[in-house]
């Protein structure tokens, strides 16, 4: 059989046939640094700027009319003045899409007769009968209960979660795996008020599905930590390596993922609401495009680092220092393999091992998978290797 | 084992496609959200805390108003703690409004006058004297008397006090005949004219007004659910009063029964009458016969069957003094919704495809399972999404299917676990017919972990938010079991029989990796 073990000399090639050999544990300062950088461009757009909240958390009336050459702004803008509302704290814009322009006015509450007398005022401005324009009505304390009731379950999700990862796997599993989500939450949130983008509840549900996304990313590369960790249970492997050795096996899988998830997203995006008109597909396409992109960086280079250095100090003492380079990659290339790398101490007459020895050990317990790894050889093909 | 396969295999694509098959030949589709088909959508939440049955109440009110009025298929549901009113292509938000506006509050008025208030100044004398004649009054073309002492309504009897007939009470041309409770209705509410001691005017039900005073009592006098129709003497309502109402109702009735100023007689020789309003318009307005009711009041006149049965409908209804307000109103025009739902379904169809196209191209055979599989997932989606909107009354709305859009990745990440575990395997050098089901195995505990995560979310978002948000997390929980269920029953059998056939083990390429032998 000809097992093709030749390592690929482009960088592609060896994420293709899961031979990279990235040092994730060693570049955790990326992690870390970009963490620092999100949380404090979000606090500080936060406090410059705000969100930019929209109808339906403030409590307001909107209006949706036709725009026309003798109706734009301006008009709108008359209106409301000649209906003696302040426009500094309404919100008037323009918005086109492919079949239609429309303007867009937002104001604060008000009562339901004067709200009906200003629709009839626009339809007048605009030329439209009152049937053109659509009015949307929501009180304040709806939208107040609709945040509120979204930021309870949220808490409540985070401790079931916490709970549930801590007795599937482990507490600092659950820790990090939450860490990387809020690191999300955070960077969305600074997404959103950074650009001014407008928060709509939309935008609420795009981002309750990032953090379920960017949870589930993190379990799937997690258990392949927790396997390894199984796997090596025989030999004194440092947890670094195994995160390293793990995330290089889940690379090629994250990137397939993501990638399959971003398409219809993007497609989401710049189809349905670029190509085909469909404003409201907007809100929640770039949201969970940000989430996505987020949710994926933040399991590789937040959780991951994260974890091994939470249990760094847990495992067994080891005196050589992480693999890297061909090493790692002979560990990522050899470990695929379901069944347990067995100690190969026990039969040798070595009691105390001392660093290179331990080291040794590795690189050949990991470097020729198929002689050692499998507990029991593959049989129909057994007689055709070499 | 191999059978058991074929079984889990065939059972799984012969009950999705049956049940599919069911669900499109009875046109059991999912309810769509007005967002995804246009028109006003409102939302009504109880001011206090309601139970379900109050709110089932409140909604089979709100369906009935609307239908009277002719809006077309209203839509009313129950979600949660709130009430969501979809009319599907209704454009006019106003007449919607006001439809839905039932505060579902009777109020028992004392009736001060016809047609017109009497001023502030002048209401002091006007009040005692009460032999003012109403032009175009609204006839007392009802009378209040304990039950089984009512009498026959025509022909018309001499006037003795303590026995009206309102036939003969009338005064002017509104003879009981052509008072029509179900005419024209006065919609928006008429201008009230504020007096002192709170008197209003108020609209009546066949059009013309009344002036009442204060309420002096609510529906909640009544016996929940008690009224009811009577027709032996003409047709009648019969109300049981609870036991705490009746001191309530006694004491509006004696101020009637004996023509006190806060009650007057409107016409000489005639008692005093209650006017019983809700939502502001006046629905009968009886005389009262006795100054004392025991357990139960009799409302009988000249009642039409229907206006009968409107009229206990009314009091029955009033026995449920919730008051609900809206929340949330959303004008979606026609053309925006289907544009919407129009593009999801595209730019979903198109981005699931190219993720379809990529992956063959980057699994070769194998990804004709997944194929397959999305294939019997989407199926499945499709089916308990029909079923559990119907259940539920969760509408399908734009967050849902972006919702399900977001969750095409979730499932593809099922295979490419499972399938990336094998080509680990296969580099290892393990045959694909060993490989798949150990591969199976690991990526089993994978998925159903991660997955449990997005089912705790999706159980959390339901129970604990309102609104959009919840019709989200149904749609969100339900497309992860149905990728549990497909992974299990579906892809599982699929790929282990793959890899036992003779077709894998004649292939020298297997998810696109050089697995030749020799």
């Amino acid at each position: 059989m000809t097992l093709d073990t030749s390592v690929s000399t482009s960088g592609i090639g060896r994420l293709f046939r899961g031979q990279t050999a990235i040092d994730f544990y060693g570049h955790r300062r990326i992690g870390l640094i970009s963490a620092v950088v999100v949380v404090v461009v979000t606090v500080l757009s936060l406090f410059t700027q705000g969100l930019n909240l929209g109808l339906d958390f403030e409590g307001g009336d909107a209006w949706d009319i036709p725009a026309s050459e003798t109706f734009g702004v301006q008009e709108a803008e008359a209106v409301l003045q000649a209906n003696d509302i302040s426009t500094t704290g309404a919100r008037i814009q323009l918005r086109s899409s492919e079949t239609s322009d429309i303007v867009t006015v937002q104001v604060e509450e008000l009562p339901r007769e004067q709200a009906a007398q200003v629709t009839a005022d626009f339809a007048e401005a605009a030329g439209v009968t009152t049937q053109d324009i659509s009015f949307s009505f929501t009180s304040s304390t709806w939208g107040r209960e609709i945040t509120e009731k979204a930021v309870r379950a949220l808490v409540v999700f985070l401790i079931i979660v916490s709970i549930f990862i801590s007795i599937r796997f482990e507490w600092r599993m659950a820790l990090a795996a939450i860490a990387a989500m809020l690191n999300d939450v955070v960077f969305a949130v600074g997404f959103y008020s950074l650009f001014q983008f407008e928060v709509t509840p939309a935008t609420v549900i795009a981002f309750l599905t990032i953090l379920g996304y960017s949870l589930y990313d993190t379990i799937v590369v997690f258990d392949r930590v927790n396997e390894n960790q199984g796997r090596y249970a025989g030999v004194r492997m440092p947890y670094e390596d195994i995160v390293n050795i793990s995330m290089n096996q889940v690379m090629m899988r994250s990137m397939l993922t993501s990638f399959s998830s971003i398409i219809p997203v993007v497609s989401l995006l710049i189809l349905g609401s670029g190509v085909l008109g469909a404003v409201a597909l907007q809100e929640f396409a770039l949201a969970l495009l940000v989430g996505m992109i987020s949710g994926v960086y933040s399991s590789i280079f937040i959780a991951t680092p994260l974890l091994a250095y939470l249990k760094r100090d847990t495992g067994r003492k080891t005196r050589r220092d992480r693999m890297v380079g061909d090493d790692l990659r002979a560990a990522v290339m050899g470990a695929g393999v379901t069944g347990r790398v067995g100690d190969q101490r026990v039969s040798s007459d070595e009691p105390t091992v001392d660093a290179d020895d331990d080291r040794e050990l590795v690189s050949s317990t990991v470097a020729q998978p198929a002689d050692r790894l499998l507990t029991h050889p593959p049989r129909p093909r057994k007689k055709k290797r070499r | 084992m191999k059978r058991r396969l074929w079984t889990s295999l065939i059972g799984v694509v012969l009950i999705t496609l049956s049940t599919l098959v069911f669900n499109i030949a009875t046109d059991n589709t999912p309810i769509l959200g007005l967002d995804l088909q246009g028109g006003v959508s409102v939302i009504l939440a109880p001011v206090e805390p309601a139970t379900e049955q109050d709110l089932i109440i409140i909604r089979d009110l709100i369906r009935d108003e609307l239908e009277r009025r002719g809006i077309a298929e209203p839509d009313v549901r129950v979600q949660g703690q709130t009430i969501v009113v979809d009319l599907p292509g209704v454009r006019d938000q106003d007449e919607a409004l006001s439809a839905v506006d039932v505060s579902g509050v009777v109020e028992l008025r004392p009736v001060l006058n016809f047609s017109d208030c009497p001023a502030p100044e002048a209401s002091q004398p006007a009040l005692g004297l009460g032999d003012e004649t109403p032009s175009t009054g609204s006839a007392p073309d009802t009378s209040v008397e304990p039950t089984g002492f009512r009498r026959p309504q025509a022909p018309p009897a001499d006037t003795v006090p303590g026995d009206t007939v309102p036939g003969d009470t009338v005064p002017g041309d509104t003879a009981p005949g052509d008072t029509l409770p179900d005419g024209p209705i006065v919609n928006e509410p008429v201008p009230t004219q504020a007096t002192v001691s709170g008197a209003e005017l108020l609209p009546t039900r066949d059009g013309s007004v009344l002036c009442v005073g204060p309420a002096q009592g609510t529906g909640e006098v009544f016996q929940k659910g008690s009224a009811q129709l009577t027709g032996d003497q003409g047709w009648g309502v019969a109300v049981d009063l609870r036991g705490d109402g009746q001191a309530t109702w006694n004491n509006l009735a004696s101020q009637c029964f004996n023509a006190a100023p806060t009650c007057p007689s409107t016409q000489p020789g005639v008692r005093g009458q209650i006017a019983i309003v809700l939502d502001s318009i006046v629905q009968s307005a009886p005389q009262v016969n006795q100054p004392n009711f025991t357990d139960s009041v009799a409302i009988t006149g000249d009642f039409s069957r229907d206006e009968a049965s409107d009229l206990a409908n009314v009091l029955n209804r009033g026995a449920f003094p919730v008051e609900v307000e809206a929340q949330e109103a959303r004008t979606v025009s026609a053309s925006a919704g289907t544009d919407s739902l129009r593009a999801a379904i595209i730019a979903g169809l198109i981005g699931l495809v190219l993720v379809l196209v990529f992956l063959v191209a980057y699994y070769r055979w194998l990804a004709l399972v997944i194929v397959g599989g999305i294939s019997v997932w989407a199926a499945m989606v499709f089916t308990m999404a029909s079923f559990v909107s119907g259940w539920t009354n969760y509408a399908l709305s734009l967050a849902g299917v972006t919702g399900i859009i977001v969750a095409i990745g979730v499932t593809v990440d099922s295979y490419v676990v499972f399938f990336e575990r094998i080509k680990d395997e296969l580099r290892n050098g393990r045959t694909i017919k060993n490989a798949a089901p150990r591969s199976f195995n690991m990526t089993w505990r994978t998925i159903w972990s991660a997955d449990v995560v997005s089912l705790i979310g999706a159980f959390i978002l339901f129970w604990l938010s309102v609104g959009s948000v919840r019709g989200f997390a149904l749609y969100l929980g339900l497309t992860t079991i149905c990728d549990l269920l497909v992974c299990y029953f579906f892809t599982r059998p699929a790929v282990l029989l793959l890899a036992q056939s003779k077709l894998m083990a004649k292939q020298d390429h297997v998810l696109g990796m050089n697995v030749a032998t020799a």
